[in-house]
């Protein structure tokens, strides 16, 4: 028993995620629309890497907003950022994570949309924010979908992939939503269930609006958007991109959560066995797989998305074991 | 007709600005919130805006920001607001608008909201995350819905704008949150005189008003005017004093009211 597993290796893009397949794809319109800075926000610091590269590319003016505690918890990237030309900004209110730094790069927007493009890195926010991520990331489906077919003949029985805001994940599944493929979407199970413990937004959001969309949101009974925790940064957002809050409801992808520690260990044993260090992000894919992998029927296959590169994680993952003594 | 329309009516008849105050519902403390509005109503306050804190305040600069948060740290929320917003109706004769984000009021259910706010006496809305284009699911609950609007309003937005029919437009006057700095003087007039040429709606000019000299500055471009972050401002000098800011209140009120006035004797 047990499936063969793959890994779509995202995490070897350069600037090391998938981010950049959207990133230069909305620089390139902004770009095109007369616009001559990009605004970002950014939670692991991948989509802010992302879009800084694209800014200096192309030759435009970038400001990245970033949580006080993310910036952090990811100074490899706050370092890279800045060494690309960008200025990465601190933004201490409330949560200080994701959610905060999108509320600071709205606010940058409303004043300097004439010649600045909102450069939003996950499937949310208002339309045609959404669709434009979920197009420009759907190339993983259609790349995963071509490359399987040739090594297979066939496409996979799974794919699983992380889902914070969700732009992975709706990358690689939308090219796959018409076909015999169960997919599969890993949020994060934090610490655990309770209010502020965990970003599962899908398995314990109601319906609410938050950056200009309708989707599921962690908030408590009067409408205040909720504290969230994650261990990867990237995935640490009360909301979910509107088309997973749909495909939820309409039961063609399936949405399960692992705790930090799950994805801790998935981070651990991906290094171990493969040499390939993944994102937290990714981890999280990666450790629901090491689940479901041995249950699966001979001869099933696994596709999972490994959005980003772990080499960020580092320093995260080093202080979670300390904290627990555990030694390496 | 909503006592909104009243006092906008009557101020464009008097031809001078009514003056609306923008204040956080239930900060610094419940009671100190209340005699500040009292003493607001007794500086020659027209109309309040009444606030409900809220997490992610997004149309809100620093200023108006800290006090959400300090709000939603205390579990301030829409229902205690609406609760406060009885008490302030129960206390004092200005129309009352509610200012709140819209994920609070899709959640308590708008039939339920609707009902309860015109319960608690409040007769407008102000909901800075819900687009012109989206105002209709407001509409048909008999409440005074209020649009906005932005200098980088496009010619179209402004036309949105004018077919509410609504007791009066919000008219922002920076490019960006509440409490930024103001755009230069002739740019706001013009902004208000190219509004003016597609509605006869009144305007209400808010979101950087810093004091007397301003409203004197706009008494004849704008019907209304809106102080939000400049009693914020004084709220934030003067609650380790709480016994002086009612009157700290009811002064700033004093000195814009007599600021409206038009002092050359001819308009």
């Amino acid at each position: 028993m047990g499936a063969r597993i793959y890994l779509k290796r995202e995490d070897l893009n350069h600037t090391g995620s998938h981010k950049i397949n959207n990133t230069l794809g909305q620089a390139l319109l902004a770009k095109r629309m007369g616009k001559e800075r990009l605004i970002a926000e950014t939670g692991a610091g991948q989509h802010g890497v992302a879009t800084a590269t694209a800014a200096a590319v192309l030759g435009m003016k970038c400001t990245v907003y970033m949580g006080a505690r993310d910036m952090q918890r990811q100074r490899l990237n706050v370092f890279r950022m800045r060494m690309l030309g960008a200025e990465v900004k601190e933004v201490s209110k409330g949560s200080q994570t994701l959610k905060d730094a999108t509320n600071e790069a709205f606010r940058d927007f409303i004043q300097s949309f004439e010649y600045s493009h909102m450069l939003i890195g996950s499937a949310v926010g208002p339309h045609p924010y959404p669709m434009m991520v979920r197009d420009f990331q759907s190339v993983i489906g259609r790349e995963v979908k071509e490359q399987f077919k040739n090594l297979e003949g066939r496409l996979p029985s799974y794919i699983l992939a992380c889902v914070g805001g969700g732009s992975n994940a709706i990358g690689i599944f939308y090219p796959f939503l018409k076909e015999e493929v169960k997919l599969i979407g890993v949020e994060a199970g934090g610490r655990g269930i309770s209010p502020g413990e965990h970003c599962a937004t899908l398995a314990k959001g109601d319906d609410g609006i938050l950056h200009g969309a309708l989707s599921r949101l962690l908030q408590d009974e009067n409408g205040q958007i909720l504290d969230t925790h994650s261990i990867s940064a990237g995935l640490d957002y009360p909301g979910v991109g509107p088309e997973h809050a749909y495909l939820r409801e309409s039961g063609r992808v399936s949405y399960v959560n692992v705790s930090d520690e799950e994805a801790i260990n998935g981070f651990l044993k991906l290094s171990e066995y493969e040499g390939i260090i993944p994102a937290l992000e990714s981890a999280h894919a990666v450790a629901y797989a090491i689940k479901m992998a041995p249950e699966l029927p001979t001869g099933s296959s696994l596709v999972i998305n490994l959005s980003g590169r772990g080499d960020k994680d580092t320093e995260e993952v080093s202080r979670y074991l300390e904290e627990r003594q555990e030694v390496l | 007709m909503s006592s909104i329309r009243k006092q906008m009516l009557h101020y464009q008849q008097e031809q001078k600005p009514a003056l609306i105050a923008f204040i956080m519902g239930l900060l610094p403390n419940e009671d100190l919130c209340l005699d500040c509005i009292k003493a607001l109503e007794q500086g020659g306050c027209d109309i309040l805006e009444l606030g409900v804190p809220f997490t992610d305040p997004l149309a809100d600069g620093e200023m108006i920001e800290r006090f959400h948060h300090r709000g939603t740290k205390q579990g301030l929320n829409l229902k205690r607001g609406l609760e406060f917003a009885q008490r302030v109706k129960n206390s004092c004769n200005m129309p009352l608008i509610l200012f709140t984000y819209y994920n609070p009021l899709y959640r308590m259910g708008l039939d339920k909201f609707m009902q309860e706010a015109r319960a608690a006496g409040i007769e407008g809305l102000i909901v800075p995350d819900l687009p012109l284009d989206e105002m209709y699911v407001l509409k048909g609950y008999g409440m005074e819905i209020i649009p906005m609007l932005a200098p980088s309003s496009t010619d179209e937005r402004v036309q949105m704008a004018a077919q509410q029919q609504a007791a009066f437009i919000y008219c922002v006057s920076v490019r960006g949150v509440t409490g930024m700095r103001n755009l230069p003087e002739q740019e706001i007039k013009d902004y208000l005189q190219r509004v003016r040429t597609d509605t006869r709606t009144p305007l209400a000019l808010g979101f950087g008003i810093s004091g007397p000299q301003q409203v004197e500055t706009f008494r004849d471009y704008a019907n209304a005017v809106v102080v939000g972050s400049y009693l914020a401002r004084i709220i934030e000098e003067y609650e380790a004093l709480p016994w002086l800011l009612p009157g700290q209140m009811e002064k700033a009120f004093l000195e814009l009211s007599k600021a409206r006035e038009d002092q050359h004797g001819s308009i």
